[in-house]
């Protein structure tokens, strides 16, 4: 059986494969997204904590997620529409990363903002107390696990002080956002098939020609892009693009932990965001008054690889970990003995950077390794991938002479090159979520 | 006086549960302290915290994973535990004869308290078969509690919302209600405290308990597959919003 003929495939509708969808459909694709769950973001952006947040180890990072921070602002406006389900908002709540060897005390950071002109604050030790309720600012560093018989204990010194970026903030719903994306998309002509798996890639003269779907159905379309998240790698294999890749990608098990906030502390709606690589932590408001913690994948803490479509769902004692890495900062955290939370997955790079790129298969593209840090980055993705896209389809080659994007926003250019499958792993990254 | 509190290592309800050889379940998951003992454990502290000399002990019959659950009490302000260690699970009665037998070894109860159930077995029998060996007497879903010289005068909820108050004579078992307290959970400084607090291991069959003359034994477990029954509420939003309403009071009983 065979269906009409689209000008793009777009595998998987999460946050970026939406934004892909759109984007293309506003250049005049006709688009067809297909995700093997039942709707647009059920995949592993439902599980995003959406934090819209500026420090990233590398200055492509820093200004991207600035760039992406406009969009959000204006949510409405980008999309041209209101979902009827509702829309998706951004909430400013600033953030505080804190100062340490591992992030260089944030200087790169800091160079990248002074660049883009973005304000923030050096805050001393001293000064970061008015953020955080009756904070322990002792270092605790190097982080350790809980059976550790020196878990939570001070290390001596103490923390070297802060930057807090007051335009910081999240996504009020990660899955929404991405609906939103949907109707948007639909609106300008794209088409959306859920519950639909692709088994294969159809190649034909060389290139992609279309995919072929569980039920035998097969679609045909000159542009196939594997946004397929912690599934990724699996596409790829499809494509036979695996064993070319420099880069590879590979789907991470993550945990993220709800705690209530301190007594008389109201964390919801006066809480900022913070990155503790010091106790190797990330927080987020979070509703019900709690406090959202998720995991900066210090050293000691195993990496859990996993088969997308078979791991352990349960929580393990990697969320009490974290909740208690964040309460011997806020000793006045208080700790359920019933963990809440979330279990979800990465689609995790070599090098925790992703991966914006075509594919040694003409008309396979790619967009992914996003690591668990790049639902922010959605919309100049979507952006600059239905450029790449149109870049590559007319004849350019994107290996020798990369797609030099502009960054409306902001008013820089964005070497897509920086992104390539085929570049040596990046050194400078933090190699974990923060990028 | 020394406050018992009997508490129960029993799985995460929120964990994916496979049942085994339709008998057990596959008890590779998180467990946790019964969340009705956490009740039974805050409000034994504020007791302790308003009577002097006062001593809180968190026992427990369960196999060895089921310290986690004692430290659990510890970090909410119990002073000691004692984990009877057994390699099976056991009813209810023999449950009770084993929690006395621990209780007698160690003091003299002031007050003993449990949960009103635990979230595993839903027995709703431990307190009463307690009561009925140490010939103390129980009430059960306690949602308010004042403890004077040679009494306590105890609220309890039964269904329906009616709540009876008794006086009862001590000592008295307890089995603590959702509506007794807000639980205090425990902070970092708290957890670390209780990993020094002593914790005594008796073995089971040191014990020496006696058979029951009867007993339970689980026959077969079976999953619940409870599948979802939406329907649509059709008409104007003020319609559509009154129907919730009336829903919500009437059907879920939750207003």
């Amino acid at each position: 059986m065979t269906q009409k003929k689209y000008d793009a495939i777009i595998i998987g509708a999460g946050i970026i494969g939406n934004s892909i969808a759109y984007e293309l459909a506003l250049k005049g694709y006709k688009t067809l997204s297909i995700d093997k769950l039942g709707g647009s973001g059920f995949g592993s952006t439902a599980g995003s904590c959406a934090i819209i947040r500026l420090y990233y180890s590398s200055p492509e990072g820093v200004a991207l997620a600035r760039e992406g921070y406009y969009y959000w602002l204006d949510w409405p406006k980008y999309l041209k529409t209101i979902d009827p389900a509702g829309m998706a908002y951004y909430k400013n709540t600033g953030a505080m990363v804190y100062k340490s060897e591992h992030n260089k005390n944030l200087a790169p950071v800091m160079e990248s903002l002074d660049a883009l002109g973005v304000g923030y604050l050096e805050l001393t030790p001293e000064e970061m107390k008015q953020y955080l309720p009756n904070p322990d600012l002792r270092s605790f560093h190097p982080q350790k696990r809980m059976d550790d018989p020196d878990f939570g204990k001070p290390t001596g010194k103490s923390i070297n002080g802060a930057v807090y970026v007051p335009e910081s903030g999240y996504v009020s719903d990660p899955k929404l956002s991405t609906h939103n994306v949907e109707i948007a998309a639909r609106n300008v002509g794209s088409d959306f098939m859920f519950n639909t798996q692709v088994v294969d890639i159809l190649k034909k003269e060389g290139r992609a020609a279309g995919v072929a779907l569980k039920d035998g159905t097969i679609i045909e379309a000159p542009v196939v892009v594997n946004v397929a998240g912690p599934h990724s790698y699996i596409i790829n294999r499809m494509a036979g693009v695996e064993d070319k890749m420099n880069i590879k990608t590979r789907a991470l098990r993550v945990e993220v932990a709800h705690v209530p906030s301190p007594a008389g502390v109201d964390w919801e709606n006066t809480g900022i965001i913070t990155s503790d690589s010091d106790t190797g932590v990330y927080t987020r408001p979070e509703v019900g008054n709690h406090v959202l913690i998720g995991s900066e994948e210090p050293a000691c803490d195993p990496l859990d690889y996993v088969d997308p479509d078979d791991y352990n769902k349960n929580f393990t004692d990697q969320l009490k970990t974290q909740a208690m890495r964040v309460a011997m900062r806020i000793p006045d955290l208080p700790i359920p003995n019933k963990d809440q939370g979330l279990v979800d997955l990465y689609d995790v790079s070599d090098d925790w950077y992703p991966i914006y790129d075509k594919s040694d298969l003409p008309g396979f593209y790619l967009a992914i390794g996003t690591s668990g840090n790049q639902y922010k980055n959605a919309p100049p993705v979507g952006s600059f991938m239905s450029e790449l896209i149109q870049y590559c389809e007319s004849g350019n080659d994107h290996d020798k002479t990369p797609l030099q994007y502009r960054m409306k926003y902001i008013n820089r250019t964005l070497n897509i090159g920086f992104f390539s499958r085929n570049r040596e792993i990046n050194q400078d990254s933090s190699f974990s979520v923060i990028g | 006086m020394q406050i018992y509190i009997c508490v129960k290592h029993v799985p995460d309800s929120a964990a994916h549960i496979t049942i085994l050889d339709k008998n057990r379940i596959d008890e590779s998951i998180s467990f946790l302290l019964n969340p009705y003992d956490e009740h039974a454990v805050t409000e034994a502290a504020k007791i302790k915290n308003n009577t002097p000399d006062s001593e809180v002990i968190a026992v427990c019959l369960g196999k060895n994973d089921a310290e986690k659950t004692i430290r659990s009490a510890l970090a909410m302000g119990a002073d000691r535990g004692i984990l009877i260690t057994c390699d099976k699970n056991y009813d209810s009665m023999v449950t009770a004869l084993a929690l006395k037998a621990a209780i007698e070894q160690d003091g003299t109860p002031g007050l003993i308290f449990t949960g009103k159930e635990s979230i595993d077995a839903e027995g709703m029998q431990t307190m009463f078969r307690i009561g009925a060996v140490f010939d103390f007497p129980v009430a059960t879903n306690v949602v308010k509690l004042d403890i004077e010289v040679d009494k306590a005068v105890v609220d309890c909820e039964l269904s329906g919302g009616i709540t009876n108050t008794y006086e009862m004579s001590l000592p008295c078992v307890l089995g603590a209600g959702k509506g007794l307290n807000t639980p205090r959970y425990p902070t970092f400084p708290d957890v670390v405290k209780s990993k020094k607090k002593p914790v005594q291991k008796i073995v089971f069959t040191d014990l020496n308990i006696k058979d029951s003359p009867a007993g339970m034994r689980i026959v077969e477990l079976e999953p619940l597959h409870q599948a979802r029954q939406p329907k649509e509420i059709k008409g104007d939003a003020g319609f559509v919003a009154k129907e919730i309403i009336r829903i919500l009071k009437q059907e879920a009983k939750v207003l």
